[in-house]
């Protein structure tokens, strides 16, 4: 659909002015793409540290993403696979007390520049969490359309397109599309969930960060998300937080195995899940400790 | 603690090792009835479909396996080889069969010279042995043995193929075509035992190694 290329050109528009340094057209334009980094990759992660106060929940995690592929994390609890994605989209350091170190690569641009809107970052990078969490008091259509509201989209028709495009991509529209006006909280877990990525995708993220999306739901439910999440990486890369090592096998193109905050394995996932390279991931992924 | 993954694998490593017993017996049976003139068919039939019987269980609890643990890693890689290594088994008891089958059909051999016939025995038996003894120390590298070995059993049947179609009706030193026949036969499927035993070493090396194991 055209209208949605318009939407996110002005999308963009409406947030190139940093306040710090005047214009800047981040997504067309990177100010100062980093030589030492390939432009193969979408997302490129450089020693990257983080801390909850004194503790240090990650240690210098160095990681390539392919543009268009779905990347598992994988690890036993505490291992800081959240940690990890929440530096993505620069949430981690919205928790008081929580600082990160090191660079964060999208497109060749630093997200952690001092010249960045971590706004803009945010909608770039968008993010899906473990529980479902529409707006309980929005309608379905409200829950997708708040967040173009918010940035000033105005116009009712595109707007309508925006929301019905992303159910659509969600997967969601034809089960709502005769009670947009109800409310999302009176929709079943799964169908929560999916209204959230479709909350996530009205904003046309370019990176979809996922934690554990299908943690709270039923099999059939978790189901239609990997369907999803299959569909979806032809225009997105996905970055997905599970604990269901299955659930990585399915749908990862790309898999990362973290303990006590390092990375200690990354490669193709069939590789991982067949023959990789470190003791501690076989152990791990064959269920002998974690 | 115990995987429940683990009962399964240990189930199958069991059944495994049973066929590795049985099948070594039934070509080593199969070879003493062609030395000795003894008639080992039916014993032999018996184990051959033992041997079947456990093929068919190990490819039944493989996919069990698989279905309720979805194993990976190592556990998938064995589990995978699992079901190749019994079909190699599986194929030593039916080799060992058609051998004592040849043996019915062409009649007595005791007239017959058995000497290149034996002199391969030995090394397929040795091949067996190999290649379960690779099976049960994870010997990654008994392949290459192996195939060395295998080149030696290629060259005898291949070499006896050419005595037998060079042969001259109207030399008297010249064998039988039953002694000829008998021994081709037999010489071609231990020749396809060799072969098996080579593809049971391969499979314990992608067990190891996760690699293919590299062909000669």
């Amino acid at each position: 659909m055209h209208i949605y290329l318009d939407c996110k050109t002005r999308l963009v528009a409406s947030k190139v002015i940093d306040a710090g340094t005047g214009e800047y057209d981040f997504p067309g334009k990177p100010l100062s793409p980093d030589p030492t980094v390939s432009q193969r990759y979408k997302v490129s992660i450089r020693n990257l540290e983080a801390w909850f106060g004194p503790k240090q929940a990650l240690m210098d995690i160095n990681l390539d993403i392919k543009e268009n592929t779905a990347t598992a994390i994988i690890g036993p609890s505490g291992c800081g696979k959240t940690t990890l994605i929440r530096c993505l989209n620069r949430m981690h350091e919205m928790t008081q007390g929580a600082k990160a170190k090191g660079r964060v690569i999208l497109d060749g641009v630093d997200i952690y520049d001092r010249k960045v809107d971590p706004v803009v970052i945010k909608r770039r990078i968008g993010m899906v969490f473990q529980r479902p969490n529409p707006f309980p008091t929005m309608s379905i259509y409200d829950n997708v359309a708040a967040g173009l509201k918010l940035n000033g989209i105005k116009d009712k028709s595109l707007i309508d397109d925006i929301v019905t495009e992303s159910l659509e991509k969600a997967a969601l529209y034809d089960e709502v599309k005769d009670e947009l006006g109800r409310q999302g909280a009176g929709l079943s877990g799964g169908q929560q969930q999916r209204l959230c990525i479709a909350r996530a995708l009205a904003m046309q993220p370019e990176v979809l960060l996922m934690d554990e999306p299908t943690s709270a739901l039923d099999p059939i439910a978790s189901s239609k998300i990997e369907e999803l999440i299959h569909s979806l990486k032809r225009e997105l890369t996905i970055i997905i937080v599970t604990h269901n090592m299955q659930q990585a096998a399915r749908v990862a193109d790309f898999t990362a195995f973290m303990y006590l905050g390092k990375l200690v394995e990354y490669g193709p996932t069939k590789k991982i899940f067949e023959n990789p390279e470190r003791e501690l991931t076989e152990r791990y992924i064959s269920g002998k400790f974690g | 603690m115990t995987r429940l993954l683990d009962l399964g694998i240990t189930k199958i490593s069991n059944i495994i090792m049973d066929m590795a017993k049985l099948s070594e017996r039934s070509v080593i049976t199969a070879i003493d009835a062609y030395e000795k003139g003894i008639n080992a068919k039916r014993q032999i039939f018996d184990w051959s479909e033992q041997l079947r019987i456990l093929q068919d269980e190990v490819a039944d609890l493989a996919i069990e396996l698989i279905a309720r643990y979805q194993p990976v890693a190592t556990d998938l890689r064995f589990i995978r080889s699992c079901m190749e290594i019994s079909y190699g088994f599986s194929r030593f008891g039916r080799y060992a069969y058609d051998i004592v089958d040849v043996l019915e059909a062409t009649g007595s051999t005791a007239d017959c010279d058995k000497s290149v016939v034996l002199e391969m025995s030995i090394t397929v038996r040795e091949m067996i042995h190999t290649s379960v003894q690779a099976l049960q120390s994870r010997d990654k590298d008994a392949a290459q043995q192996l195939y060395k070995k295998d080149d030696t059993v290629d060259a005898l049947y291949k070499n006896y193929l050419r005595k037998v179609l060079t042969a001259n009706s109207a030399d008297k030193s010249a064998a039988s075509p039953r002694c000829y026949t008998s021994a081709l036969l037999i010489l071609r499927y231990l020749e396809r035992i060799s072969d098996h035993a080579c593809y049971i070493a391969d499979s314990v090396h992608y067990i190891v190694t996760g690699e293919s194991s590299p062909r000669r």
